[in-house]
């Protein structure tokens, strides 16, 4: 038992400086940072159920830069291998870093922050999922000097309830993207009831509140709504709470990612052989792999669409695809994922262009309140944001077929113009977002009624949906 | 607390813990990185917060508790619910009752420490194996009770919450340096009360009970309640932690308290040391350290065994280090540190003596 000595107080001394010097030779890379460079962070998922979108993603917003600021790609095979020598006017774009979420909030809370945060990005494009965009919109409001552009997030509250200023979507949201599924529903498939079962988060509940408004608006009634959790195995449960085949007219599914074929199996074993005739999947029955497992067993049912157009012949779908090949000869240039990343990334370059590398609010401005999307028809093929920043997009609804090679797919049969993301009014700021009860199921008239076109061949016809 | 009585060993842990707390009062003030600052140390002080609750339960009552990270999360989700405000440009999930943040916090509190000594009267009377199950349940119960009621979250959780701070604290947001503050005032709070308690008749009574139950209760304590009083303690100390979680994120989901994130929590006690309070924020810190600096694209020299074996995922690395850790010293890295004074490697140091002393 002995006094502090002198030696001991050395010693603390000793530690506080290498304590310190650690700091600084930990912090100091971090803090450097150089003048005139844009950094941009890529946020996606590569956990989950989404994880496959995780090249998809990057690569279509990589494409874009390719194609509009001469970024160069390392590896065509493997958009996630990176990409150098992106310059908007004098203006240098660098991509700091790649998002890994895994659909969850959480795990969306610490990637946001290591992108804008640790890394420093001035920009994100992403994420990727509902609930991961609610919370970076919240996280946009609270950072108004950062710019957020939806990479394929397709929840409405991010620019309907919440919109803040700083984020911007250029596709349409879950409800959007199914608008005109529930007039085929009601018109063409002649149903009047039907019972839905939702994903039970944001975009589960916003991709079936645009078929529940649209169903509704036509005339029809939803009879039962169940919630099965995200990344629900086991779907026994939840089917058995849906009515028998018997007792209504239909199914609308928005069971997702690898839940899809874990609910189809389910329901099989329920109630038998799917009636094509009598189920309507969102956008996760017939993109994202579903044409292995899932798409065998509903050939010949409807799908609902991911505002892109497999097989849309166009001149502007053609060029779209072609620039988007020449980059990245693997891409599926039609996937959702890939479209929506590309248009996202293709926004924020012409933003810096007419900002001349300026961020903040002056970016903000300057980002292009319209573009010209490759599967954009109406309008002169021009996309129009709204006052929310938020895609006025032309949509389109699917049916799978088998292919003459034996694989099953889906092809375009039914064009929406312009579709808005308030359905006409149907959905207002002031209203909570799509959840367990929201939307009430009313009749009412959408813009797009006695408008919707069929499409054949890859055309679109004059032909008007009855 | 005179400094002539202090060993050695005390002598260099006092010196280092002031040099410790010397840094991270100048910390924000160095501008060295604000990274640092507003996410590594913030996180550091949190988890060691709920980390410090469990440690308590397991060093000081006996009991290793899962369901530590629950009880953070349920207070946070209370504040979330009461002082959030709904309508365009507010939050969309949740009741946002847009109640007084400042009531919001007291009745987070309250009723997490409630909720906290029901669960710690269910729980009082296992001990064991039954004690980390009966808890692991609570937290299971947690994550799915938030994710089925989407009334109250939902598994989108609630947003927005970084933006209804009360008044004395002020907007956090703009000036992310006093939730620095607040984060450190919080967790040298709970520190010294810990401290406090556990020489207490009460804490004294506790350690009794840890080490012989049954003669205790022979001598007239009553071990349930004792057992119940210390879990709604630790409930308390966790909603402290879960609401400066809420703060520093902005949100609180089912994600938060489900089954990785409670065993997060227990990695970072056993990392620290599972025997004494100050293995808490060290825990924390190396845990959050790691989960910052390796990412999927790290790969870890030698370790990747030509593949993709063990391609740098965060979990594989920290695997590593968590098995390493129990096999070569199972009271964490405070443990390796008294095994230095032990073998004498660190004491010539100080010129102190060898030996160990009692635990805090």
């Amino acid at each position: 038992m002995r006094r502090i000595t002198l030696r001991s107080w050395k010693t603390v001394a000793l530690v506080v400086v290498a304590a310190t010097g650690l700091a600084v030779w930990t912090t100091g890379s971090l803090a450097a940072s150089r003048a005139n460079v844009v950094k941009v962070a890529i946020m996606t998922d590569c956990k989950g159920a989404f994880a496959f979108g995780y090249d998809l993603d990057i690569g279509g917003a990589q494409a874009a830069f390719a194609q509009y600021a001469g970024g160069k790609a390392k590896n065509k095979n493997k958009p996630s291998a990176g990409m150098t020598g992106i310059h908007v006017g004098g203006t240098q774009v660098k991509i700091v870093g790649y998002g890994c979420g895994n659909d969850t909030v959480p795990l969306a809370v610490s990637e946001t922050k290591r992108l804008m945060e640790q890394l420093k990005a001035d920009v994100m494009v992403g994420p990727l999922s509902g609930d991961e965009a609610v919370y970076v919109a919240n996280y946009a409001k609270s950072h108004p000097t950062k710019t957020f552009i939806i990479g394929t997030a397709g929840s409405q509250d991010p620019t309907m309830q919440i919109a803040p200023k700083n984020m911007f979507r250029y596709h349409g949201d879950g409800a959007q993207w199914n608008a005109g599924a529930g007039a085929i529903a009601y018109n063409v498939l002649g149903w009047r009831k039907a019972a839905i079962i939702e994903d039970d988060y944001s975009f589960g509940w916003t991709s079936a509140a645009g078929f529940i408004a649209d169903f509704c608006a036509s005339g029809g009634q939803i009879v039962k709504r169940v919630f099965p959790p995200l990344n629900t195995t086991d779907y026994a449960p939840f089917v058995r709470q849906l009515p028998a085949p018997s007792q209504v007219d239909g199914v609308f599914s928005t069971v997702g990612g690898t839940g899809t074929a874990a609910f189809i199996k389910a329901y099989e074993q329920a109630f038998g052989k799917i009636d094509p005739k009598k189920y309507l999947g969102n956008l996760f029955s017939s993109f994202l792999g579903a044409d292995k497992v899932v798409g065998p067993k509903l050939v010949g049912s409807y799908v609902g669409g991911f505002g892109t157009a497999a097989g849309l012949k166009t001149p502007q779908a053609d060029a779209y695809r072609k620039k988007l090949l020449a980059i990245y000869p693997k891409l599926p240039t039609d996937d959702g994922f890939v479209y929506n990343y590309y248009n996202a990334a293709w926004g924020l370059v012409q933003g810096l262009t007419k900002s001349h590398g300026a961020l903040g609010a002056k970016l903000d401005a300057a980002m292009p309140r319209s573009i010209k999307p490759g599967f954009q028809v109406s309008s002169g093929g021009v996309l129009k944001l709204d006052s929310r920043r938020q895609a006025i997009q032309d949509q389109y609804q699917l049916q799978l077929v088998k292919n003459p090679d034996g694989s099953v797919g889906p092809i375009v049969v039914a064009f929406v113009p312009n579709v808005d993301q308030s359905f006409g009014g149907l959905f207002k700021p002031t209203d909570p977002p799509p959840g367990r009860t929201q939307p009430p199921c009313v009749k009412a008239k959408t813009p797009w009624q006695g408008k919707i076109h069929v499409v054949k061949n890859g055309k679109i016809t004059s032909q008007i949906l009855k | 607390m005179n400094p002539s009585t202090w060993t050695g060993k005390q002598q260099l842990e006092r010196g280092v813990a002031a040099a410790a707390m010397v840094l991270v009062i100048v910390w924000p003030a160095t501008g060295f990185s604000s990274y640092w600052t507003h996410a590594i140390l913030i996180e550091t002080f949190f988890f060691g917060i709920a980390a410090a609750s469990l440690i308590l339960l397991s060093a000081y009552g006996g009991m290793v508790s899962l369901g530590q990270t629950a009880l953070a999360g349920i207070a946070g989700v209370i504040i979330g619910n009461l002082a959030t405000k709904g309508g365009p440009g507010g939050t969309s999930k949740g009741l946002h009752l847009g109640w007084d943040p400042t009531l919001a916090l007291v009745l987070a509190i309250v009723l997490t420490t409630a909720i906290g000594l029901i669960g710690g009267a269910v729980a009082a009377r296992s001990a064991g194996i039954y004690f980390l199950m009966i808890t692991l349940t609570y937290s299971v119960i947690a994550n799915l009770t938030l994710g089925s009621v989407t009334k109250i979250s939902g598994f989108s959780g609630i947003g927005d919450v970084n933006r209804y701070t009360p008044g004395w604290i002020g907007n956090i947001l703009a000036h992310p340096n006093r939730l620095y503050y607040v984060a450190l005032v919080t967790a040298v709070g709970v520190y010294a009360l810990i401290r406090y308690v556990v020489r207490t008749p009460f804490g004294i009574a506790l350690q009794g009970i840890r080490d012989e139950p049954v003669r205790m209760a022979s001598l007239g304590y009553n071990v349930p309640l004792h057992r119940t009083l210390a879990f709604g303690f630790c409930a308390f100390i966790a909603s402290l932690s879960g609401i400066l979680y809420v703060w520093w994120s902005g949100q609180v989901a089912p994600g938060n308290v489900d089954l990785p994130q409670t065993i997060n929590l227990l990695v970072m006690a056993v990392i620290g040391g599972l025997v004494r309070i100050e293995g808490a924020w060290i825990g924390a810190f190396a845990f959050t350290v790691m989960n910052t600096y390796i990412t999927p694209n790290t790969h870890v020299p030698l370790l990747g065994f030509g593949g993709t074996l063990f391609g740098g995922s965060f979990n594989t690395i920290i695997g590593i280090i968590f098995l390493t850790i129990v096999l070569v010293s199972p009271d964490g890295l405070l443990g390796i540190w008294g095994r230095l004074f032990q073998s004498g490697q660190l004491s010539r140091w100080t010129r102190g003596t060898p030996g160990a002393e009692p635990a805090g």
